[in-house]
């Protein structure tokens, strides 16, 4: 699990390091921290932490690790993680077909794409996509697999 | 230990070499040399219980095209006239019936001699069958040459990985393909760089093998059988060879900082030889004849290996580890 947490802790000495202390206790990982000296409320200051945990029951754990410290949670929840992937079309299609095939799957996905100039009457796209999950990432994989057996165009995909 | 060497050309000259050069360490080793006592090739065959010469051998090979003037027309009728102990199959890959190679390597198992052999057919048609069959009979049979020349993949994963759980191998498994794309990158286009490979010698006159693929997918085939244990052949592996890639798409991937490889994919449920993107600085965005493999394992995390893919020294060094593990067993 991919989150972020807005942690209010006291104004004192080692307060920050007994903050982030927990999560490595268990067994989580710091990704990022931002200790905001601004923002102070009640006496205690701001520390934004984004960090991975295995599951949910260690979550929980480190809540109420947190807790017993005296560590006050303002705001947690998910960041979400985008997987972006190319792939790329080489046959002998026009501009409308494959902004009509980049429509039917964009309304799931973010995409970008480029065509190149035909080479013996083959036209390239390369296309960008950026989903949320690898199941995401396999179904659009699935899609151009597909459209290009239909159509009889190389599909190369990125690793 | 008597060897039968079935197969002469490239690779079977070039074990001849790779023994000679280890003389001392054979002596030191196991105090005793691999003496080969019959060779066959296409046609001819020599044999003789004391050892044959393998250089004059070779020098007859290459001046008058055969190891003697004896010729045969059955291969299992000359093994069965020598005694020996381990069959090397080095003879040319059928990948439609398996060849010379799946019979006299069904032959020498059937007749309890151990076997190594680099000949793609017989592993990609009959795997399953053939170790079964080198079980039943307390044969050993090695095959560390067929996939990826001198890049010890087969027994890395088998040894030294034996204790990991390997999700997935992707890689390069030819070299030729790997040279026509990289003459690609550089904005020659397909059929010219394909003539640069036969002129170098990397490519056959008849290219089909390598450029549609099937080189690579009989790799595929091996490695999925014998690393991941799956029970597959050369009709199971999808299969998309280089011919289509244009110079607009080489461009294409140029200009978003990758480079196209034609990459074979093995994982539990994927079997698969396509051209793929790869960001380059990527390992498997490696030009040239090379190839390479990344190997995702459970404990070990992702390893890469990387070796002359093919050639005639690099190949017999291929064998001669199998030789030295056989030897070393039979200690």
């Amino acid at each position: 699990m991919h989150l972020n947490a807005e942690l209010y802790v006291k104004d004192l000495p080692g307060q920050l390091v007994g903050s982030l202390e927990p999560i490595s206790m268990v067994d989580g990982n710091i990704i990022g921290v931002v200790h905001d000296r601004e923002k102070i409320v009640n006496q205690r200051i701001l520390v934004s932490v984004t960090f991975e945990v295995a599951n949910s029951k260690k979550l929980d754990e480190l809540k109420s690790i947190w807790k017993s410290r005296d560590i006050f949670i303002s705001k947690i929840g998910s960041v979400y993680e985008t997987l972006t992937s190319e792939f790329m079309l080489v046959g002998a299609f026009n501009a409308t077909y494959i902004e009509n095939l980049i429509d039917e799957v964009s309304k799931s996905t973010d995409i970008a794409y480029s065509s190149d100039n035909h080479y013996k009457d083959k036209r390239t796209a390369m296309i960008t996509a950026e989903v949320r999950t690898e199941e995401d990432l396999d179904k659009l994989d699935e899609f151009f697999a597909d459209a290009s057996e239909k159509d009889d165009m190389i599909y190369i995909r990125g690793l | 230990m008597r060897i039968f060497l079935s197969g002469f050309g490239t690779v079977g000259q070039g074990f001849a070499e790779v023994i000679k050069r280890r003389r001392d360490f054979f002596e030191d080793k196991y105090g005793e040399q691999p003496v080969v006592v019959g060779v066959i090739d296409s046609k001819t065959f020599a044999v003789d219980q004391k050892g044959l010469d393998l250089d004059r051998l070779v020098a007859r090979k290459q001046e008058k095209k055969g190891v003697s003037d004896e010729t045969y027309s059955d291969a299992l009728a000359v093994m069965d006239s020598v005694k020996y102990d381990l069959l090397i199959e080095v003879s040319p890959t059928d990948v439609e019936t398996g060849g010379t190679g799946l019979k006299t390597i069904r032959h020498a198992l059937e007749c309890g001699k151990d076997v190594i052999t680099v000949n793609k057919g017989p592993l990609a048609l009959h795997f399953h069958d053939l170790i079964a069959l080198a079980k039943k009979n307390g044969c050993k049979f090695r095959f560390e040459g067929s996939v990826g020349g001198a890049m010890p993949i087969i027994n890395l994963c088998h040894e030294n990985l034996k204790g990991e759980k390997i999700s997935s191998i992707r890689g390069i498994f030819n070299g030729t393909c790997n040279y026509i794309l990289s003459k690609m990158d550089n904005g020659q286009p397909f059929e010219q760089a394909l003539k640069e490979a036969q002129q170098l010698g990397y490519a056959e006159t008849d290219p089909t093998n390598d450029v549609e693929g099937y080189d690579a997918a009989t790799k595929v085939v091996i490695l999925a059988n014998s690393v991941f244990h799956r029970d597959v052949s050369f009709k199971d592996v999808k299969i998309t060879g280089i011919t289509g890639i244009t110079p607009d798409a080489i461009a294409q991937a140029k200009s978003h900082n990758m480079v196209i490889r034609l990459v074979g994919e093995i994982t539990e449920t994927r079997l698969e030889v396509a051209p793929r993107l790869i960001p380059i600085g990527h390992p498997l965005s490696i030009s040239g004849t090379l190839n390479i493999a990344q190997i995702d394992a459970d404990l070990a995390g992702p390893i890469t290996i990387t070796g002359r893919g093919a050639g005639k020294i690099e190949t017999a060094s291929a064998i001669l580890s199998d030789l030295i593990a056989i030897m070393s067993m039979r200690l």
